[in-house]
């Protein structure tokens, strides 16, 4: 059964039809065929599918899409300005904290909801802030380099 | 070699490929949407062992919106393996885990697929089940391949079952020197089945072509022998099958080993694209990948060391029961693998050590992140602290005592070339504060080493084309999982050409286009594929030289490239640019096509003569315990390696630390847990725990320097050797503020809890 969904997805109101049964991840990318929030493990503990839902970070895979009906949304499609990009994305790459990046986008956009909390994060609070994204190629040191890199600069 | 040298090479450059990473753009498999696809998904055993007496389809066709069902009975009655050749595509008669594929749909939605796995009745007939390697080697066990032999050199009296790979390891007579030593430390070993859980699901997309071709996207890290392998399941010519390479979230050796990785979810796919007349795309659920897809084996190791007074070595015996799971896979090389390194890295005089490796009724063994290393890894260089242990002696001492010097054997190794083992341990003493450090209640002090394998294996190609701009298109067998592609080849050959390092496109493997490739496996990116480029690019640009040479009335040998400028050595004024070249060429000889071989005879020749420059490594680490909860935290962590010449710097520390991340969590966390029947009890990530950022330490990664190895610019490989010592180092630590040693994997609350109880210490 079909249910229209409007939402505003990176600063643009998107309406569009999907089963009710549908996620906000599959929302994302099978309606909407945007590719860049990812799909891993389906229930919440990964944190590859984290975009940001009304201000705060979540996994979209356990979200419905109904629930983004009237909400705002930001993906990672969202960040980079024209082809600057935000300071986290570029720091991900300067310090070799993309590997197979496939983690990446989630973790950038949980390290964003951090930067939009605070502006200068403690290691408690960067600790805290990507508890919930899981990295299998790095071991975690580059990418917490790049949030503090990220840090001198937003 | 000097590092001045290096224009580039030992920097840490912005990886090639991060910003449509960073982005979120589709560069995955995943991410692929292939016009008019529709959805496959697998249907899998629900028995961990079970004859098939039936399998009726009829009613799953009937679905509307079901395009395809398929069957063993639908494929060629062909089998596939490494080196037993013991698995159909699909279950052929009889299933040996749960999670082997027996039918297929493909159809409109994912939904409707689901629905139709529903409908498809399979009548089995379940059969006992055995869980344990050394178990299913007994008589009374269940015999899973019954068509299968033992290998050659088991005798047929011996009374043993289930064995797929044997390995005998002998050096000397162990037996007599064992009987002569002063000191006999002998102890047994288990390390349990842990998953890569690399992030991106494993997805296979297949598609017909008007002219007949298969075409095949998989995110596979040996695209190479994925064509040979559908090619020969389907029945297919070999050059009516395409593959290409989608990009890898992550493979660790989980997607190593042709189609045995993915469980056959490559010609599944193409069967029913086949069938269907229509494009097809799988994409695997996580936890069915956990249970059916291949992991890293789970290996029971025992072990006895005999030694002098003094600290002195003298003699090895030991068994392995190396765990293959329902089909070999990779397991006989693992076991193998597992096997050998049982005898360790040390000077070892005498060694006697027999492997199995055996059916059981779970997941299939692949080459996960140096295949049998850690497993043999954690025996070892636990066994080596309860020696010390005996011996009174200083572990890290015992172990200097032990190291084995330039010339030297070691089990496994008829000759090194230089040994950089004692150097990594005391470095690693000093960084981790050895014998200096102040440790509080509770608190332990661990070390461990390791080594890894260097040359033998497969060779590999490169083609570096010079377009007319000056930038340069590679093309390897390699795939791009956040390895060489995107980090180290790209410096290699703007290093060898002068160019940028942005200006150098690695494209990703195709078969139509690529060289040949064994797989992006056993951490030989850098030294086939690194090896080939830097020749493929000095090929390229001896032909550059020729052609600018008349053009500067220079002789070829006085010509540098420096900023894509080609120039006389010494007179910078006199120039052309590379770009000028390389469009010249279109009227020479059409464009400039470098070749490049990574030559495996040439490179066994090389380690015959002068000896093995293998990598080592030490770990070492402070741990806290806590004796009410048996709890483990790591307080300091570092890893000591020499990886010989670092290309990409960044990349090299990455594939350490993660490598390193991988075996912490299988130390403190992480294992596939199952019940008798032989289910799996924590298949999603919900229940399968792995290292988040509050469980893992700081990894503190030191390179050392000065024992070039084999690769290009004397570089070896660095992304499984990080594995090998972390479950040691820690379970050494723990037994340093404890005195319990753990024998069992993981290090869990539960699992110290029991140890401590059991020494009467909690």
């Amino acid at each position: 059964m079909g249910i229209t969904i409007t939402t505003k997805i990176n600063g643009h109101s998107v309406t569009a039809t999907a089963d009710a049964s549908t996620s906000l991840l599959e929302f994302l990318r099978d309606t909407l065929e945007m590719k860049g929030s990812k799909l891993c493990c389906n229930t919440g503990e990964c944190g590859a599918c984290t975009v940001i839902y009304n201000g705060k970070p979540i996994n979209s895979c356990v979200t419905m899409a109904a629930d983004a009906n009237g909400a705002e949304i930001t993906t990672i499609e969202g960040l980079a300005d024209g082809d600057k990009l935000h300071p986290v994305q570029q720091a991900f790459i300067d310090t070799g904290a993309v590997q197979c990046g496939y983690c990446t986008p989630g973790f950038i956009m949980s390290v964003k909801a951090l930067f939009d909390r605070t502006k200068k994060p403690t290691a408690q609070d960067i600790e805290e802030a990507i508890s919930g994204n899981i990295c299998r190629c790095t071991g975690y040191n580059k990418i917490v380099d790049a949030i503090q890199l990220a840090a001198r600069k937003v | 070699m000097a590092k001045a040298e290096f224009k580039i090479i030992g920097s840490s450059p912005a990886r090639i490929g991060g910003v449509e990473r960073v982005v979120g753009k589709g560069v995955y498999g995943i991410d692929l949407m292939l016009k008019d696809q529709l959805h496959g998904a697998i249907l899998r055993s629900q028995y961990a062992h079970a004859k098939i007496l039936s399998v009726d389809t009829s009613e799953a066709k009937k679905i509307p919106g079901v395009h395809a069902v398929v069957t063993a009975e639908d494929a060629p009655n062909v089998r596939y393996g490494r080196s037993y050749i013991d698995r159909h595509i699909l279950a052929r008669g009889k299933v040996r885990f749960m999670g082997d594929p027996v039918a297929a749909v493909a159809a409109e939605s994912p939904g409707i697929a689901r629905q139709a796995l529903k409908k498809i009745k399979v009548v089995y007939e379940p059969l006992p089940v055995v869980i344990d390697p050394e178990e299913a080697t007994k008589p009374h066990a269940p015999v899973l391949h019954e068509d299968m032999p033992l290998p050659k050199t088991i005798p047929a009296d011996a009374g043993i079952k289930n064995v797929c790979g044997h390995m005998i390891v002998r050096v000397g007579d162990a037996e007599k020197a064992m009987a002569e030593a002063d000191v006999v430390v002998e102890e047994a070993y288990e390390t349990k089945m842990i998953h890569p859980q690399y992030l991106e699901p494993r997805i296979a997309a297949a598609q017909m072509e008007p002219n007949g071709r298969l075409t095949v996207w998989a995110n596979a890290q040996a695209p190479f022998p994925v064509r040979q392998e559908v090619a020969k399941t389907l029945g297919l010519p070999l050059n009516n099958v395409r593959v290409i390479s989608a990009g890898l979230g992550g493979g660790f050796g989980g997607k190593g080993s042709g189609i045995t990785s993915g469980a056959a979810i490559e010609p599944i796919c193409g069967l029913l694209a086949i069938k269907a007349k229509r494009p097809v795309m799988i994409v695997l659920d996580k936890a069915e990948e956990t249970i059916s897809t291949t992991i890293r084996a789970g290996a029971k190791m025992y072990i006895k060391t005999g030694v002098k007074k003094d600290g002195t070595i003298v003699a090895r015996t030991g068994k392995v029961y190396y765990d293959a799971g329902g089909y070999s896979g990779f397991g006989v090389q693992a076991g193998g693998r597992c096997t050998n390194m049982l005898g360790g890295w040390y000077l070892m005089p005498n060694c006697h050590i027999e492997g199995y490796t055996v059916y059981t009724n779970k997941q299939v063994c692949g080459p996960v992140r140096g295949p049998g290393g850690p497993q043999a890894a954690f025996a070892v260089e636990s066994h080596m602290d309860s020696i010390a242990a005996k011996l009174g002696m200083d572990p890290a001492e015992f172990r200097l005592k032990n190291i084995p010097k330039a010339g030297d054997k070691i089990v496994g190794v008829p000759k090194l070339r230089d040994v950089s083992l004692g150097e990594t341990i005391k470095i690693a003493k000093e960084k981790i504060g050895w014998g200096t450090v102040k440790l509080q209640k509770n608190q332990g002090i661990g070390i461990a080493t390791g080594s890894w394998i260097e040359s033998a294996g497969p060779g590999g190609g490169a083609i570096v084309k010079v377009n007319e701009d000056g930038s340069v298109t590679v093309h390897i067998g390699k795939i791009d999982m956040g390895t060489i592609p995107g980090f180290g080849i790209p410096l290699i050959v703007a290093e060898e050409l002068g160019v940028p390092v942005s200006d150098v496109t690695v494209v990703n493997v195709d078969t139509d286009a690529s060289p040949w490739d064994a797989g992006t496996v056993g951490s030989r990116g850098i030294l086939v594929s690194g090896t080939a480029s830097r020749r493929a690019a000095i090929d390229a640009r001896n032909q550059i030289f020729k052609m600018a040479a008349s053009k500067l009335e220079a002789s070829p040998e006085d010509l540098e490239i420096v900023d894509k400028q080609i120039r006389v050595r010494g007179t910078p004024a006199k120039s052309v640019g590379l770009a000028a070249i390389a469009t010249d060429a279109h009227n020479v000889i059409g464009e400039v096509i470098g070749r490049g071989y990574c030559d495996n005879l040439e490179l066994m020749a090389e380690e015959k003569a002068h000896g093995s420059s293998q990598p080592f490594t030490t770990h070492a680490c402070i741990v806290e315990v806590n004796p009410d909860t048996g709890n483990i935290k790591i307080l300091k962590y570092v890893a000591v390696h020499d990886i010989g010449q670092p290309i990409h710097k960044a990349a090299v520390e990455g594939q350490i630390e993660g490598a390193a991340a991988m075996s912490i969590g299988q130390a403190l966390c992480e294992q596939v847990v199952f019940d008798q029947n032989g289910r799996t009890l924590n298949p999603s990530f919900v229940d399968y725990l792995m290292p988040t950022i509050n469980m893992m330490p700081r990894i503190e990664t030191t390179l050392v320097e000065g024992y070039p190895g084999a690769g290009p610019y004397g570089a070896k490989g660095a992304g499984e050797i990080a594995c090998v010592p972390p479950m040691a180092c820690i379970a050494n630590a723990i037994f340093n503020a404890t005195g319990v040693r753990i024998y069992k994997l993981p290090l869990s609350p539960e699992n110290v809890l029991r140890g401590l109880k059991a020494a009467g210490k909690a």
